[in-house]
């Protein structure tokens, strides 16, 4: 059966169904036109998502792939439809987030000729991708096609972008897949040297103040279950990156919170304070370090992740240990003495106490006429019992949203970190929604990144998700106004917007909206959204100048913490 | 700042259109300056080789090797002090591809 001759197009329908695929994020065009023509005949196999903008298909891609843990899929036209994937291909590049895409490339024979929407894709995403191939020729593409779903997926996962030309959709082939699940120049999965697993679990016993920090690598590789024994044999606390957020849930004993410039208080110190850190499947980032000569400079470092680029690159280790978080991790519990370690485990009471009343209280439990964003968020994991997934864009959403969400299941938080993309937030929701249509998906969002990828209401309403947007709106580009006012000296250059009317916009979408300026109208408004499973814009109009806290300043030491805009922690 | 020496950094790499350019992109993004490169098949079936002089320091060379053997493509680095003999290492890349191609993973 597998010699029936078919064109490209089909070649790449069947292979995509052949990998798994069930849904396309896209947006066609003339150089990928053959594509979606044949689309046409697929429609029961492969649902198809327009999108408005091609940057709203690569984060909507994104925002499946995360929930869903199997890379999302975008299908674009040459030229402006490629480039306007850019972004989200860098994000997904630093967040290591599977995604591939396919976008149409003129005729080879037109190649390098400035062909009507001919750019050079390859040349472009080079830098900004796991991999990217150029498909000339019709018979690749069920061996390419395969290449990229097994490279996006595994080791360190990442975007592939195939560059397709229209030659290639347009010739015929017979159609001959094989799952690729080899590729001599590649490592899919490590082999953990078990004697570097001995010499972490002997440091590991000898440690008296070990913290574990971890990012979405525990996610990737579904290590929850194993970092959870390890922590509770051990008796050792631990801090989650941003995109490790929901590996463990919020009321776990041993999490202590969010790593990092606007994380928790504890994690900020028990990192300083510890002996021994276990870093797992994360890369010490900048905005976890803080400045980085001071950096766990009491403590042995132990850094288990794929990429054995990543260790030692930042921060040096003591010892670098290249594998699968959930394969090294399980090992290691095997292996480790059962200890206990209270008093270290519960150390970080002070820090709990300065951070609930300095800060939480203060946010969460607002005053003053007007509400603050922690409160909306903390609304919103009360009402939703915890079980939603929740996205934000870039910014203080994104910071509130970590810090005041709770989560009890794995896979529910999704945000753009590494490249900090702003528009972001509401088509990765789309994806997430997409992925887990039975679950709730809520979004945190700027007025600001709103109105980056705020035509994807468009899609939004054409495919009737049921993705609550919770705006919360400022009048400003928020985070940069509170660098404006901590840092430059209050002067707030092109940071105030003037906003259109949202409950104009929510309506000529056909999508319900509510506005909340007082408090007591907030509970009801959330209990509203949640109450049904449609589209709903949750316009809420907040402290104007409220700001992120607790906060270590850039290039400042992760123990040294502001509570607020004059007091510091000690 | 630390102290910058020549080295030679060779890379094995499969035969694909557009790796020079992913390999000099891996230099450029670090401004890491090419003093010489070379380009040529390896001995070894399909496999191509590149050898770059460069200075700079033991840390970004190091971290360029690892970079390089983190692009798909890409099959072996190595990185040498200047003048270090590097002949032997064709036999180990060879040995390598035999044993990835055996065990399959
Ligand atoms: C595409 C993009 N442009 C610019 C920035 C820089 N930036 C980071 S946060 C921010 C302000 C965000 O404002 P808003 O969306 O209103 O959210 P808020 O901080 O008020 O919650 C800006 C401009 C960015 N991260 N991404």
């Amino acid at each position: 059966m597998n010699q029936e001759q078919m064109t490209g197009s089909q070649i790449l329908l069947e292979t995509l169904i052949a990998e798994g695929v069930d849904t396309i994020f896209g947006y066609p065009g003339g150089s990928i036109m053959p594509v979606y023509d044949k689309l046409y005949d697929y429609q029961d196999q492969l649902r198809h998502i327009l999108v408005r903008h091609e940057q709203g298909a690569i984060h909507a891609a994104q925002g499946y792939a995360r929930t869903k843990g199997f890379p999302g899929t975008v299908i674009v036209t040459s030229g402006p439809g490629a480039t306007n994937v850019l972004t989200g291909v860098a994000d997904a590049m630093v967040d290591s987030t599977p995604v591939v895409v396919i976008a149409g490339q003129v005729s080879s024979a037109l190649l390098g000729t400035d062909a009507f929407q001919e750019t050079d894709l390859i040349g472009m995403t080079n830098p900004i991708t796991k991999s990217s191939y150029q498909i000339r020729k019709t018979e690749d593409i069920a061996w390419a096609v395969s290449r990229a779903y097994f490279i996006a997926s595994t080791g360190r996962p990442g975007p592939v972008v195939l560059d397709f030309t229209k030659d290639a959709q347009v010739g015929k082939a017979a159609f001959k897949y094989e799952k690729c699940n080899f590729i001599r120049s590649y490592i899919s999965k490590p082999v953990v040297d078990e004697s570097k697993i001995d010499e972490a679990v002997k440091m590991l016993d000898a440690s008296t103040r070990p913290f574990v920090v971890y990012g979405q690598g525990i996610l990737q590789s579904g290590a929850e279950k194993e970092l959870t024994d390890l922590l509770e044999k051990g008796d050792i606390p631990a801090g989650s990156t941003l995109l490790g957020l929901s590996a463990l849930p919020s009321d776990n004993p041993h999490f202590k919170g969010m790593l990092g410039m606007h994380g928790s208080i504890a994690s900020n110190v028990l990192s300083q304070q510890a002996d021994l850190i276990l870093a797992v499947g994360m890369r010490f980032d900048d905005r976890v370090t803080g400045k980085l000569d001071t950096y766990c400079k009491n403590a042995k470092v132990i850094h288990i992740d794929i990429d054995p680029s990543e260790l030692g690159k930042n921060v040096p280790v003591d010892l670098g240990i290249v594998a699968d978080a959930k394969d090294a991790l399980s090992r290691i519990v095997a292996k480790m003495a059962r200890k206990e370690r209270k008093a270290w485990l519960n150390s970080d009471q002070h820090c709990n106490e300065v951070e609930m009343q300095k800060v939480i209280i203060p946010e969460t439990q607002g005053t003053a006429d007007t509400i603050n964003p922690g409160e909306v968020v903390a609304t919103v994991a009360e009402v939703c019992g915890q079980d939603a997934i929740i996205l934000t864009d870039v910014g203080q959403n994104q910071m509130l949203g970590a810090r005041y969400s709770r989560f009890k299941r794995s896979r529910s938080f999704i945000s753009s970190g590494g490249l900090g993309t702003m528009g972001f937030g509401i088509p990765a929701t789309i994806g997430a929604k997409v992925a887990a249509l039975d679950r709730k998906v809520c979004l945190f969002v700027g007025d600001g990144g709103f109105q980056m990828t705020s035509q994807e209401l468009g899609t939004i309403m054409q495919e009737q998700l049921g993705v609550k947007l919770v705006l919360l709106n400022n009048n400003w580009l928020g985070n940069v106004r509170q660098w404006q006012e901590l840092f430059f000296k209050e002067r707030y250059s092109a940071t105030r917007m003037i906003n259109p009317d949202f409950e104009k916009i929510a309506q000529a979408y056909g999508i319900g909206r509510v506005l909340v300026e007082k408090r007591e109208d907030l509970r009801p408004a959330v209990e509203r959204m949640f109450a049904d499973d449609k589209p709903f814009i949750l316009d809420v109009h907040i402290t104007e100048a409220n700001m992120v806290f607790p906060m270590v300043p850039p290039g400042k030491a992760v123990s040294e913490i502001m509570l607020n805009s004059t007091e510091w922690y000690k | 700042m630390e102290k910058e020496k020549h080295y030679i950094i060779t890379t094995y790499t499969e035969n694909q259109v557009g790796l020079l350019s992913t390999v000099a992109g891996l230099f450029t993004r670090r401004s890491i300056n090419i003093d010489a490169l070379r380009v040529f098949p390896s001995g070894i079936p399909g496999v191509h080789k590149f050898v770059v002089k460069t200075t700079t320091s033991e840390a970004k060379a190091r971290a360029i090797v690892l970079n390089l053997e983190k692009k798909v493509d890409v099959i072996k680095s190595f990185c040498y002090v200047d003048n270090e003999d590097f002949n032997k290492e064709l036999k180990e890349v060879a040995d390598y591809i035999q044993e990835r191609e055996n065990n399959n993973n």
